[in-house]
């Protein structure tokens, strides 16, 4: 009888602690951050970051958190606006408590919250910005709490240069690119620099404002210079402008783009007057060892990946590694962890971040095509030495 | 290629056109600038989307469509968010205000509603320009540039050649004098904005045929602004002025200044036009407008 009693009062001991436990394991969760463009003209990525993100928590979670402790993602919508970053990530940090944040797709916005996550001791990692003054404003300061996951505008600037000279065989280059956009500018000037290097033309040189719509004073004197290629580093909605109304003045050159051409919604604007174009990008959405994860998000989100997806599980990927490379989830001791971070396996390659600048070291780019209506996948570029 | 940019500033031109007799129309009767008149714009361009996609109507009836439609949302407009500060005769600032909190809940509505995806028009012309030697003028330019001309020629018949537009005029010049000789102020703003709807409407469909629709589209209509207050805002042939003048400066700055400065200088210009001309262009005294 009383032996019953006993294990009775045992079980009910248990039970106890173990749901004393559970309520424990409920508070004690790892609170990320993320923000992005949920809205405006670049929702199609900011969304997709988000999702690969999303998707990627959900993933850790089920196989038992990090340190042992659930994920729990705070996100927010910036609107593709440089203020409403600043506004969103000062309330992640002071209200939120967050101990990292991702995000985001747009150098100009990561280079206006870096200052934000120096002053709030958070690390912010970047999925998309490539502008090597993200992390590096001015050469010989870094700022300490930012980092990325992609390569940067001088390495894809390069790969401009080098593809167009190697494969296309162009000797006569011409850029088009947005005069307000740190992305867009930055790529322009490492692709000059790269095409003089290489012994290119350089025959013509225009820019454009953010929001315009009208492409054709500039296009008219490209095809008055009469180039074998066109470098147009800048995003979808004004790619699909500024081709089709250059075929429309009879422009036949090769386009050339960067990571802002990747969107279903670049086929549909643009339809045939980018076919037979390239664009260089961070990785590949059909590279076989996305597909499974792919699917998976498929299931989940009902639409299909973007290359901000993986880019999006690619930047939580590194950020869990280094959780558990610090032992504990605290913002300084993930940082450094970051920031010394070796040999993490992501879908678009390994990442090392080199100590001094913050960028991953070694990353390489993807060669898309667009052929039929389609991208598809034309080679993998060689890292620059 | 001088001639290939002039015909480029006046493809730029003519869209300008088609907006800013808008602006200028509701300015020569109300007296303030209707910043919403881009968002009436934007939506005609949706109607217009949404009758070729969805309901299948032909291109024609598709403009009538938005024409009409948009219309009809600018008379709506001017029913909640104007004519009660009308009548209870409140400052000129009140209606701007009234006017931007329109525009953004109209740009958050389609936002919200629509969402924000980009919708480009299927090609209904040819997409393959008129080459003549090494000039290419577009198709679509041209119909553009045709359907500035109609819609111009019929606003100024209404206008000038109508009864309705002799009290149009006639509130133009004086509303307060105007209604005591029978005119009915309230009927002449709604008709005011039916009609300046109507040319955002058929605007929003050749804007969203040359470029793309999205809903915060209307903030470029700000150049026709533009363009409405250099050519004397108020105006009818001045707002066509206007529009041509910064289309192919815009264009000219682009080509033989910088693409970098294309806005610097050509908005320079404008302020040295408004400085030395503070009536625009082709205003003049109060007695010519409308």
């Amino acid at each position: 009888m009383s032996r019953k009693i006993v294990v009775a009062t045992l079980l009910f001991a248990m039970l106890f602690s173990l749901s004393a436990c559970r309520q424990q394991a409920k508070e004690e969760t790892i609170k990320i951050g993320f923000f992005g463009a949920l809205s405006g003209d670049q929702a199609v990525w900011g969304q997709a970051d988000r999702d690969g993100v999303i998707l990627t928590v959900e993933q850790i979670n089920a196989a038992g958190g990090i340190l042992g402790k659930k994920v729990e993602l705070v996100v927010y919508d910036d609107k593709g606006d440089q203020l409403e970053a600043v506004n969103v990530v000062k309330r992640l940090i002071n209200e939120d408590k967050v101990v990292a944040i991702i995000g985001c797709n747009s150098s100009g916005r990561n280079i206006a919250v870096a200052p934000v996550a120096e002053a709030g001791k958070v690390p912010v990692i970047s999925t998309f910005a490539t502008n090597p003054r993200v992390t590096v404003p001015e050469p010989g300061k870094l700022m300490k709490y930012t980092f990325r996951v992609c390569f940067i505008d001088s390495y894809s600037g390069y790969v401009k240069a080098k593809f167009a000279w190697d494969d296309l065989g162009a000797r006569r280059a011409a850029v088009l690119y947005e005069i307000s956009s740190d992305y867009s500018v930055g790529v322009r000037d490492f692709f000059k620099q790269s095409w003089a290097e290489l012994g290119g033309e350089l025959v013509a040189d225009e820019a454009f404002k953010s929001g315009d719509v009208d492409f054709r004073p500039q296009l008219t004197k490209i095809k008055e210079a009469n180039p074998d290629v066109i470098i147009m580093p800048f995003l979808y909605k004004e790619v699909a402008l500024s081709t089709r109304q250059a075929r429309d003045l009879g422009i036949t050159a090769t386009f050339l783009g960067g990571d802002g051409w990747p969107s279903s919604a670049l086929l549909e604007m643009a339809a045939d007057a980018v076919e037979g174009s390239y664009f260089v990008n961070h990785g590949d959405i059909n590279a076989p060892n996305v597909q499974e994860w792919r699917e998976q998000y498929k299931k989940r989100f009902n639409k299909d990946i973007e290359i901000n997806s993986i880019m999006g599980h690619d930047a939580m990927i590194m950020l869990k590694a280094a959780i558990e490379k610090a032992g504990k989830a605290e913002p300084e001791a993930i940082r450094d962890a970051l920031e010394n971070l070796k040999g993490v396996e992501v879908f678009t390659g390994v990442i090392n971040i080199d100590p001094a600048t913050h960028n991953p070291v070694g990353k390489a780019a993807s060669i898309i095509a667009i052929r039929n209506g389609q991208f598809q996948f034309y080679k993998q570029f060689e890292p620059m030495k | 290629m001088i001639l290939q940019q002039i015909v480029n500033g006046i493809s730029i031109g003519a869209v300008y056109a088609l907006i800013a007799v808008g602006y200028s129309l509701v300015y020569s009767v109300l007296n303030f600038s209707n910043f919403a008149h881009g968002d009436v714009l934007m939506l005609g361009a949706y109607i217009g989307f949404f009758s070729l996609m969805l309901l299948k109507v032909p291109f024609p009836l598709a403009i009538a469509m938005a024409m009409v439609g948009a219309g009809i949302i600018a008379m709506i407009i001017e029913k909640i968010a104007y004519r009660p500060l009308r009548l209870r005769r409140a400052p000129l600032l009140y209606f701007m205000i009234s006017a931007m909190g329109m525009s953004i809940f109209l740009q958050n509505f389609t936002i919200v509603t629509i969402g924000p995806n980009f919708r480009t028009y299927p090609d209904i012309f040819p997409v393959k320009p008129f080459a003549v030697g090494n000039l290419s003028i577009g198709r679509l330019d041209l119909v553009i540039l045709i359907a500035t001309v109609i819609v111009l020629l019929l606003l100024t018949w209404l206008v000038y050649k109508t009864r309705i537009g002799i009290a149009i005029q006639a509130a133009a010049y004086n509303m307060r004098v105007a209604s005591l000789m029978g005119i009915n102020p309230d009927l002449i703003a709604t008709l005011v904005f039916l009609l300046a709807g109507a040319s955002a409407g058929i605007g929003g469909v050749l804007f969203g045929m040359k470029y793309t629709v999205y809903p915060w589209m209307g903030v470029l209509t700000i150049k026709a602004f533009v363009a409405a207050v250099v050519g004397g805002l108020g105006s009818l042939p001045g707002a066509v002025v206007g529009a041509f003048v910064l289309g192919i400066t815009e264009t000219f700055a682009a080509a033989y200044i910088s693409s970098a400065f294309r806005d610097l200088f050509s908005y320079l210009l404008m302020t040295i036009i408004i400085v030395a001309r503070p009536a625009g262009l082709m205003g003049t005294v109060a007695q010519e407008k409308a």
